[in-house]
C-alpha cells in the first residue's frame, strides 16, 4: 500500500517538475511601448493569436514619460523587453546599440521588394539619425501620419464658409469667429510638440527643406526665413487667430475637449484624429468622425502653399539585441504592421498604416471614408519631409523659442539665435 | 582535543582572546541592531548619491558610453544655464510664497474650526480634502479653471460681467509661477489646518483659561500664549513645507509641464527634462546633486538655527 503511494507521489512530483517544460514550448515575447493604447494593442494580440497560438505576447503599454524612464531604467539593468516601441530620430538612436537590424525579418517577410510597400515617409523615417554609412533599419514603422488642420464642420457650414487657403482669409475668419466666441484655431500650445508642429508648416511653407539643411549646419537658424517663419507664428498669437491664452493650455486633453464641444473652427493636429472615431462612447462631432475634415495649413507667403505635407512614424517598434526570442518577435512585429494584428489596429482608425494598402474593414460615414482616401491615395505618398527634428537638443531650443516669442520675452530674431545656438553646441 | 575552530589547542592567551572577544561583542552589540538599518541606509541612499555625483562629471545620455567632463555641467549649470537660474528662483518664489500662506491660512482655519462652531468636523473634511487628492487631478482641474478660453474663471467672468477674471494665468510668464504657486497653497492650506487643530487641541486650557480671567483678548491669548504654544507646528509644517518645495513635480509637470518658456521650472521637473527628454543624464545628475546640496542645507539650517522640535500633532 505504501509503495503504491510513494510511486503516484514521485509521478505527481514528476508531471510537477516537468509542467513548465512543456509549457516552455509556448514563446514569450515581451513587449513595451507607449502606443497603441493597452486596449488596441490587446485586439492586435487577440487577432495575432488566432493566428499564432504558440506566441504568448505579454503586453505593458504606459504613458509616454513613464515610459521613457522605464525603458532607459531596464537598459541599465539589462532586461529590455523583446520589443519596443520607438520614435524615429532621437529616440531610436539612443537605443541603436540596444537594437537588432531589421532588414531580414523584413525581407523573410515581405521579400527584396519590402521597402516598396511602404509609404516612403515610413522608410526614409526609420533611418533619421543613423550614423553615416550606417542604412540599417533598427524599427519597422508601424503606423504614419501627416500633420496638417482640421476644421469643424459644422462651424463652418452654418456660415457658409470654406476654409481657408491664405493667411488673409484665415484673419477674416478669426475676426468673424472672435466676434462670435468660437476659438479661431485652438491650439493648446502649452505642449511643445504642437508648437514645433505649427511652426514646422510655416518654415515648409515659407522654405521647404531649409530647416533640415540647418540641421546639418549648411544653412543657419538665424537665416532670414527661420526668422520670417518665427515672425508668423508671432503674428498667430498677435492677430488673435489662436485663441487667448493658448500657451497656458495643453493640446491633450485641455485644448480636445473644447474641440470636441464645438467651440472651435479650426485646430492643428494629424492624421491620428480620426482615431477619435474610434473611441468608446464618442461626442456627436466625434462619431463617425462626422464633424471634421482636414485642410492643407494656409499659405502665408503668398506665393503659394506647397502641394506637399509634412509627416511622420506615429510610431515604430524594434526588436532588442537582448531578446530571448529574435524570430518570434519578429514575427509579431510583421503581423502588427501588416498582419491580422495591423488590420485591428486600422480598424480601430488609430492612425494611418506605414504598409501600403490596408484598409479599416468598416467606415461610419462617407466623410470618414473621404477623409481616410485622402491620407492614404493622395497626401501621405507626397510627403517629402519629416516633422521631426534630429536632435533633442534643438528640438527643445525651438519649442523655447518659440514658446518666449508668443509670450513675448523674445523677438523672433532672438528665439531663433537660441535655435542656432543649441544646434551649434 | 578541543580546539578552537582551526584546530589550534586551547592555551591561556586564546582563552584570553575569546574573552576579550566576548566583550567586544557585548559592547558593540548595538552595532548589530543598527546594521539593517546601517545596510539600507548605504545601499539606498549612500550607493544612490555616490552614483549620482560620479554621473554627473560625465557627459552621459544615461544609455550609451559616458565620456569624462569633470566638473563642465556644473560650470555650464551656474553660469550658462537660464533654465537652471530659473528653477532656482521659482524654488525661492515657492518656498516663501506657499510655506506662510499655508501656515497663516491654515492657522486662521483651525482656530475657527476648534472654536466649537456648528458642523466644524463636516468643514475640517471640507478644506481637508484637496490635500488628499492626487496633484495630476489638481493640475487637469486646475488648468480648465485658469483657461482664458472655456475655462471656469472665464465663463464666469463672461457671465456676470467680471471681465477681469478672464486673464492668460498660466500662459503669461510673468505671471504663471504664481498661478502655480495658487494651486499649490489651494491645496495644502487644508494640511496646516489639520496640523493646527491638532496643536491647538493639545494647548493646555488652564493656560487659556487664566489667561481669560487675566482679562487678555482673543488677539492677545493667540498673539502671547497660543502661537508660542505652537512653535513645534510651526516648526514642523516650516520642515515639511521645504521637503514639499523641494520635491514639487506632479502639479507643475501636469499644469504647465514647466512653460511657458520655463517660466515655471522647478527643479525636480528640469532634472526630469534633462534626463529623459534632453538625453542629458550627466547633466540631470549635476543638477540633482545641486538639489541635494539644498536640501541637506535647508535641513541642517533649520536644525541649528529653528531647532529640532518637530513633531506630528500636539
Amino acid at each position: 500500500m505504501y509503495k503504491k503511494v510513494f510511486c503516484v507521489a514521485i509521478l505527481l512530483l514528476i508531471l510537477a517538475v516537468s509542467a513548465p517544460v512543456f509549457a516552455q514550448d509556448d514563446v514569450v515575447v515581451r513587449f513595451r511601448s507607449w502606443s497603441p493604447v493597452i486596449a488596441t494593442t490587446n485586439a492586435m494580440i487577440e487577432a495575432f493569436n488566432a493566428e499564432n497560438p504558440d506566441i504568448t505576447i505579454e503586453p505593458d503599454i504606459t504613458n509616454y514619460p513613464e515610459y521613457l524612464v522605464d525603458l532607459q531604467t531596464m537598459a541599465a539593468g539589462g532586461s529590455l523587453p523583446d520589443l519596443i516601441g520607438l520614435e524615429p530620430g532621437a529616440l531610436t538612436q539612443q537605443y541603436r546599440d540596444h537594437l537588432m537590424p531589421l532588414q531580414d525579418c523584413a525581407v523573410s517577410t515581405w521579400g527584396e521588394d519590402w521597402e516598396d510597400q511602404f509609404f516612403p515617409v515610413g522608410i526614409e523615417q526609420a533611418r533619421l539619425g543613423n550614423p553615416e554609412g550606417d542604412d540599417n533599419i533598427y524599427g519597422l514603422p508601424v503606423l504614419v501620419q501627416t500633420i496638417n488642420m482640421w476644421y469643424t464642420v459644422p462651424v463652418f457650414e452654418e456660415a457658409g464658409l470654406e476654409p481657408p487657403t491664405t493667411y488673409d482669409e484665415l484673419k477674416a475668419l478669426a475676426d468673424m469667429f472672435n466676434a462670435q466666441g468660437i476659438a479661431p484655431v485652438m491650439i493648446g500650445a502649452g505642449d511643445g510638440w504642437i508648437r514645433r508642429d505649427v511652426y514646422m508648416q510655416l518654415i515648409h511653407n515659407v522654405a521647404p527643406g531649409l530647416i533640415y539643411e540647418a540641421e546639418d549646419g549648411m544653412a543657419s537658424f538665424t537665416d532670414e526665413p527661420f526668422v520670417e517663419a518665427m515672425t508668423w507664428w508671432q503674428r498667430l498669437f498677435d492677430d488673435g487667430i489662436f485663441q487667448m491664452g493658448a500657451l497656458g493650455m495643453t493640446h491633450y486633453p485641455a485644448a480636445v475637449e473644447q474641440i470636441q464641444a464645438g467651440r472651435a473652427a479650426m485646430f492643428p493636429m494629424g492624421a491620428w484624429w480620426m482615431q477619435q472615431a474610434g473611441n468608446p462612447d464618442p461626442p456627436p462631432l466625434d462619431e463617425n468622425l462626422s464633424g471634421y475634415a482636414p485642410f492643407k495649413f494656409p499659405d502665408v507667403t503668398g506665393m503659394g502653399a506647397p502641394e506637399d505635407l509634412l509627416g511622420g512614424i506615429d510610431v515604430m517598434l524594434g526588436v532588442t539585441r537582448d531578446s530571448a526570442n529574435p524570430d518570434a518577435a519578429c514575427k509579431v512585429i510583421t503581423d502588427f504592421i501588416s498582419g491580422a494584428g495591423a488590420q485591428a489596429l486600422i480598424n480601430t482608425y488609430n492612425d494611418l498604416p506605414a504598409y501600403i494598402g490596408l484598409r479599416p474593414a468598416a467606415f461610419g460615414s462617407e466623410n470618414q471614408e473621404a477623409v481616410w482616401d485622402l491620407f492614404t491615395e493622395d497626401w501621405l505618398a507626397s510627403v517629402q519631409y519629416a516633422r521631426q527634428l534630429k536632435s533633442p537638443d534643438v528640438k527643445q531650443a525651438l519649442e523655447d523659442a518659440l514658446a518666449a516669442v508668443a509670450a513675448g520675452e523674445m523677438t523672433p530674431a532672438e528665439g531663433m539665435q537660441l535655435v542656432q545656438d543649441a544646434n551649434s553646441m | 582535543m578541543a580546539g578552537d575552530p582551526s584546530g589550534r589547542p586551547y592555551t591561556k592567551m586564546s582563552r584570553a582572546n575569546s574573552a576579550m572577544s566576548r566583550k567586544w561583542l557585548i559592547d558593540n552589540q548595538g552595532l548589530f541592531f543598527m546594521a539593517p538599518a546601517m545596510i539600507l541606509f548605504v545601499v539606498f541612499v549612500l550607493y544612490p548619491i555616490f552614483y549620482i555625483f560620479n554621473a554627473s562629471m560625465y557627459d552621459w545620455d544615461g544609455i550609451n558610453e559616458a565620456v569624462y567632463i569633470g566638473v563642465q555641467n556644473y560650470i555650464e549649470m551656474f553660469t550658462d544655464d537660464r533654465s537652471f537660474a530659473l528653477s532656482i528662483r521659482n524654488s525661492i518664489y515657492w518656498t516663501f510664497l506657499t510655506i506662510f500662506p499655508q501656515m497663516f491660512l491654515g492657522f486662521i482655519l483651525a482656530y475657527i474650526l476648534t472654536s466649537g462652531i456648528p458642523l466644524q468636523n463636516v468643514f475640517r473634511i471640507i478644506f481637508f480634502m484637496p490635500a488628499i487628492v492626487s496633484p495630476v487631478v489638481l493640475g487637469i482641474i486646475w488648468q480648465r479653471i485658469y483657461a482664458p478660453f472655456g475655462g471656469l474663471l472665464a465663463d464666469v467672468g463672461l457671465e456676470i460681467g467680471a471681465r477681469f477674471l478672464i486673464q492668460p494665468y498660466l500662459a503669461d510668464p510673468k505671471i504663471a509661477i504664481f498661478s502655480t504657486i495658487f494651486v499649490n497653497v489651494w491645496q495644502w492650506t487644508g494640511f496646516s489646518m489639520l496640523m493646527y487643530v491638532a496643536g491647538l487641541q493639545g494647548l493646555p486650557g488652564e493656560v487659556l483659561s487664566a489667561a481669560e480671567v487675566d482679562g487678555a483678548g482673543t488677539l492677545q491669548r493667540i498673539g502671547y500664549i497660543v502661537l508660542p504654544l505652537l512653535r513645534h507646528v510651526h516648526l514642523t509644517l516650516i520642515l515639511l513645507g521645504v521637503i514639499g518645495t523641494l520635491q514639487t513635480f506632479a502639479l507643475v509637470f501636469m499644469l504647465t509641464k514647466g512653460g511657458p518658456n520655463h517660466a515655471t521650472e522647478m527643479l525636480p521637473t528640469y532634472i526630469f527634462q534633462k534626463a529623459f527628454t534632453l538625453q542629458s543624464m550627466g547633466y540631470a545628475s549635476a543638477v540633482a546633486v545641486v538639489l541635494l546640496v539644498i536640501a541637506l542645507g535647508a535641513s541642517i539650517f533649520q536644525v541649528r538655527v529653528l531647532g529640532s522640535r518637530f513633531t506630528i500633532g500636539g
